[in-house]
């Protein structure tokens, strides 16, 4: 079999509404970029198979696993948003805010991947039931168990979001 | 995880990419959503040194019902955009259900139809609701373009009908027969997006007067490929789908399967499994309580 002489080649991304160019290889992991060339530890690497959702960005604002996306597969004009593009001047975005007023972590671990799945989850149901919310959020594990909060606070983003439309 | 070197080509028509898998030969391998190759490519079990994207292709993209002809689902549409098509839900709904059960959410954002189809995994979802609505798929490849059953398309594990260079471009569902509904059943043991024990595809037809018309049942994760039950014409044609009739369906299939044994059942846990939840679909189709 022949080997493959590794070359980086420039790519260009949007990332949390900045447009960067970055010299990338062809296996590159859209999580090793955010992490390990743009700073951006929100999302983590958990399972690194698109099961545990502790990698969880936003693309074109719908959750995505960057541990299993490959850079050289995005197209120039989509859109990544991972959660330190959340905030808007200095506030926190309502589902932070929310998953703070109701302690909805403990170690903390999965909380940005949590946030952004929930960031998808409210843009398509504004107003989920607990199965709902369960239903989408069966991917993005939290091994401290703090799921009851974190229903709390998914309704309590819904409500926030609700009385300051944006 | 890191995943081994390769080259990532970007063709710019099926036809392009098709001519480079020829080129090539087995050091490349097509990649859609990826979702299966990458976690393939992390273990060490796939190292292909040239992946073809086929992700951006537009030919292999949208998703079109015809009431006179159809559903054609591109390859590359994600479950996503199948689970929330308004034509699925309306007229596919056991589909809709289908996709909408696959994995989780990030998953189904980015992994495709065809490319689920293309990996030949015996407890994936579509393949049995998809071979019960008669699906078929087009391939194109260096000697053109082909037509065949979804059913024949699966030879064994992780290996499907699909030559040197060949590119799985579209998935054609026929229109949905009148008076038939179908239903889904997904049988998950421990976490909520783990691989099923089992899943049970039923499609049924019924007559005006409630007895059935056309009844099909198709088994994921109890044989290489998915399971046809066959012989249920005898057992129900013209029947009322009663309890002794159901019992009955549920028996044949039971007994058929003779099901292969994983990490997620022996034989007999999923022969057993089968009889129960092939009940519980026929009960949910006959308007029954199920349980």
């Amino acid at each position: 079999m022949e080997t493959v002489r590794q070359v980086a080649r420039p790519v260009e991304l949007s990332v949390n509404g900045q447009r960067r160019t970055l010299f990338v290889t062809d296996n590159t992991l859209l999580l090793d970029v955010l992490r390990d060339q743009l700073g951006l530890a929100g999302p983590k690497e958990g399972c690194g198979v698109s099961a545990c959702g502790t990698c969880t960005v936003l693309l074109d604002g719908e959750p995505v696993s960057a541990c299993l996306t490959l850079v050289a597969q995005l197209e120039p004009n989509q859109n990544i948003l991972t959660i330190e593009g959340l905030s808007h001047g200095g506030e926190p975005d309502p589902v932070q805010v929310a998953f703070i007023e109701e302690s909805a972590f403990q170690c903390g671990y999965c909380t940005p991947g949590m946030i952004m799945a929930v960031k998808g989850l409210l843009k398509e149901n504004p107003s989920p039931t607990d199965a709902e919310i369960r239903d989408y959020l069966m991917g993005n594990y939290c091994r401290c168990g703090a799921h009851t909060d974190i229903i709390r606070a998914v309704h309590r983003a819904a409500e926030i979001i609700r009385h300051n439309p944006a | 995880m890191a995943i081994p070197a390769f080259r990532m080509h970007h063709p710019k028509s099926v036809k392009e990419a098709c001519r480079i898998l020829a080129d090539l030969g087995e050091d490349a391998v097509p990649v859609a959503g990826g979702t299966a190759l990458l976690i393939l490519m992390k273990a060490g079990l796939a190292a292909p040194t040239h992946l073809v994207n086929l992700y951006g292709l537009t030919e292999l993209r949208g998703l079109q019902y015809d009431p006179k002809v159809g559903l054609r689902i591109g390859a590359v549409c994600t479950h996503r955009s199948v689970e929330r098509h308004p034509a699925v839900q309306a007229h596919y709904p056991m589909l809709a259900e289908t996709h909408r059960r696959i994995a989780n959410v990030r998953v189904r954002n980015r992994a495709t139809v065809g490319g689920n189809l293309a990996h030949g995994d015996y407890r994936l979802d579509p393949p049995a609701p998809l071979v019960a609505l008669d699906a078929r798929l087009k391939l194109y490849g260096p000697d053109g373009e082909r037509e065949i059953p979804l059913a024949e398309f699966f030879r064994g594990y992780y290996e499907v009908d699909k030559g040197a260079g060949e590119i799985l471009t579209e998935i054609l569902v026929p229109p949905p027969a009148e008076n038939s509904r179908g239903t889904y059943v997904k049988f998950v043991g421990n976490a909520a997006a783990d691989w099923p024990i089992l899943g049970v595809a039923a499609l049924l037809r019924t007559a005006k007067n409630g007895q059935v018309d056309d009844l099909r049942i198709v088994l994921s994760c109890v044989a290489a490929t998915p399971l046809k039950v066959s012989g249920l014409d005898k057992l129900t044609y013209g029947r009322q789908l009663s309890p002794d009739c159901i019992a009955s369906v549920a028996e044949a299939a039971a007994t058929q399967a003779g099901p292969i044994e994983d990490a997620r059942g022996s034989t007999w846990y999923k022969r057993e499994m089968i009889r129960v939840h092939v009940r519980r679909a026929l009960e949910q189709l006959s308007g029954g309580s199920g349980g």
